[in-house]
C-alpha cells in the first residue's frame, strides 16, 4: 500500500539512485540498506548523538530525517572522512590522545568535530565542547576528545 | 515505524490543498525533531500521513519590514543563533535558541515546529510572547493572523485548525532602551528541557525609571501569559534589589492562583520568584 520514492543523492561523495520507503530514516537507510554501520543506533531520539552525520556540512542527528528527506542532499559519514588509506587528522588525533574507550561514541564524535573545524579551524575549549554537547560519551569523560579536537593538524578544509 | 503516505509539496498552495482535500489524518514535518520521535511510540502514533513542508523555499528566513522582524517558520534554531537582525533586536531570542537541544537538534529543529508542537517547555515561546509576537496562519480558505498569546489552549494544543499551515512569526522590534533577557532551569546543561524559564524585557527612560516591563515564565503555567501583576510593580519605579526579589514573588504567587498547590507547588515557587528576579536582574 504504502508507495517507495526514488531519490538522488550524494553520500560520501558518491551519487546514489535509492528507492526508499517513506517510514525509513536515514540512519536505516545508511546501515540496512547501504551496509554503512559505521553510524551508530543509539537513542533514536537525537539525545546520544551516535547517529551523527553531516548533512550539507551540518551535523545533523540521522535517526531525525526521514529517509526521502535526502533527496537531492549531500551526505557525508564516518566512512567517508578518511581519504582511502589515509586517515583524516581528527582519527589520527582521536588515536594520538587516547580519545576511543569502546568506540560507541566515536563516529558521531568524529561528524560533530569535523563540522566544528569546517567552520572554524581553530576553536576555542568551549567551542569544541559545544560543538560536541549532542554527543553522550560514557567512557572518557570527554576530557581526551576535547583534547583530541583540540590539537588536530590544521589541514586544508574541503568543500 | 507505522507505514503512512508521503507528501513533499514544493509550494504553499500545493501544501494547503494537500491539506484541505488529503487524508484527514496528516501531519505537518518540519525539522522532525519531535515529530519523529513521536512517529516511533507507534502506541501514541495514528496520523496515515506526513506533509513534508521542508522543500518550501518560501518558509524559510529571517527578515525586516520597517520596525518588525519578520521569521519564517522553516527557519532553525541555528538559523536564528547566527542571525545579526535577531541579535540586534530580539537578543533574548537569541539566548533562548542558544539553550534547545544540541548543536544537531538546533540543525534542524525549527521556529515553526517549536511553535505548532507547543510542548510546555518550548523555548521559543516565553520570548516571543514577551516580543508581543503575532503568527499567521494559512490554509485554503485564507489568512488570519493570531497574537502568540492567544494561540496556545494548552500544552500540545493550539487554536490551529488541522488544515492550517503556520506561514510566518513576526515581532516588533525592541526599542532602543529596552534591555532583555531569558533565563532556563534544566537538569543538565546541554539537550536540557526547560523545567522553568522566564523571558524578561524591562525599558527605562533617562532617569532610570521603568516605563514597560513584560515578563513570561515558561513551563510555569497551563499556558504562556505575561504576569501584569508583577510587571505592575516594576512601571514607573526605579528598581531596587528589593523590588526585583518583590516581582519575583508576585509571580510566584500568581502562578499559584493559576496552578493551584500540587506536589511541585514546593519546589517551583521559591524557584521561579528566584528565576524571575535573575532575569529582571539581567535587564539591569
Amino acid at each position: 500500500m504504502m508507495k517507495s520514492i526514488v531519490i538522488t543523492t550524494t553520500i560520501n561523495k558518491r551519487k546514489h539512485e535509492l528507492e526508499v520507503h517513506p517510514n525509513t530514516t536515514l540512519l536505516d537507510l545508511l546501515r540496512d540498506e547501504l551496509g554503512l554501520t559505521g553510524t551508530k543506533r543509539g537513542c533514536e531520539a537525537g539525545e546520544c548523538g551516535a547517529c551523527t552525520i553531516l548533512m550539507n556540512g551540518q551535523a545533523v542527528n540521522s535517526c531525525l530525517v526521514l529517509a526521502p528527506q535526502i533527496d537531492g542532499q549531500e551526505i557525508l559519514t564516518i566512512e567517508g572522512l578518511a581519504d582511502g588509506d589515509k586517515l583524516h587528522p581528527l582519527q589520527e588525533s582521536f588515536l594520538d590522545h587516547d580519545a576511543v574507550h569502546c568506540g560507541f561514541c566515536t563516529p558521531g564524535m568524529l561528524m560533530s568535530a569535523k563540522s566544528l573545524l569546517d567552520r572554524n579551524a581553530s576553536p576555542t575549549e568551549l567551542e569544541v565542547r559545544t560543538a560536541i554537547s549532542g554527543n553522550l560519551c560514557r567512557c572518557t569523560g570527554y576530557q581526551q576528545i576535547v583534547d583530541a579536537v583540540l590539537e588536530t593538524e590544521p589541514v586544508k578544509r574541503e568543500t | 515505524m507505522r507505514p503512512f503516505e508521503y507528501y513533499s509539496p514544493r509550494t504553499l498552495s500545493e501544501a494547503c490543498n494537500l491539506l484541505a482535500e488529503g487524508e484527514p489524518d496528516s501531519k505537518i514535518l518540519a525539522g522532525g525533531t519531535d515529530v519523529l520521535v513521536e512517529m516511533r511510540k507507534s502506541s501514541a502514533w495514528s496520523s496515515k500521513a506526513i506533509v513534508d513542508i521542508t522543500r518550501i523555499p518560501s518558509l524559510r528566513g529571517i527578515g525586516e519590514s520597517g520596525d518588525w522582524i519578520i521569521i519564517k517558520p522553516l527557519t532553525t534554531h541555528t538559523e536564528v543563533l547566527h542571525s545579526d537582525l535577531v541579535r540586534t533586536h530580539a537578543p533574548l531570542l537569541q539566548t533562548a535558541v542558544s539553550t534547545i537541544g544540541s548543536p544537531q537538534i538546533r540543525n534542524r529543529g525549527t521556529v515553526g515546529g517549536n511553535i505548532m508542537n507547543a510542548a510546555a517547555c518550548a523555548d521559543t515561546v516565553p520570548p516571543l510572547i514577551a516580543l508581543d509576537a503575532e503568527i499567521m496562519l494559512k490554509s485554503t480558505s485564507g489568512e488570519r493572523v493570531i497574537a502568540l498569546s492567544e494561540f496556545f489552549v494548552k500544552p500540545y494544543v493550539t487554536v490551529a485548525r488541522r488544515d492550517e499551515i503556520l506561514v510566518e512569526v513576526r515581532f516588533p522590534k525592541l526599542p532602543a532602551n529596552a534591555r532583555s533577557s531569558f533565563v532556563k532551569l534544566g537538569r543538565r546543561n546541554a539537550l536540557s528541557i526547560a523545567r522553568l524559564s522566564v523571558a524578561a524585557v524591562v525599558c527605562k527612560d533617562e532617569a532610570g525609571v521603568v516605563t514597560d516591563a513584560r515578563i513570561v515564565p515558561g513551563a510555569a503555567f497551563p499556558r504562556w501569559q505575561r504576569v501584569p501583576e508583577a510587571e505592575k510593580l516594576l512601571i514607573g519605579q526605579k528598581p531596587s534589589k528589593e523590588l526585583l526579589v518583590e516581582g519575583g514573588k508576585k509571580v510566584s504567587e500568581v502562578m499559584i492562583s493559576f496552578t493551584g498547590r500540587r506536589w511541585s507547588t514546593e519546589y517551583k515557587e521559591p524557584v521561579i520568584a528566584v528565576l524571575v528576579r535573575r532575569a529582571l536582574e539581567a535587564c539591569e
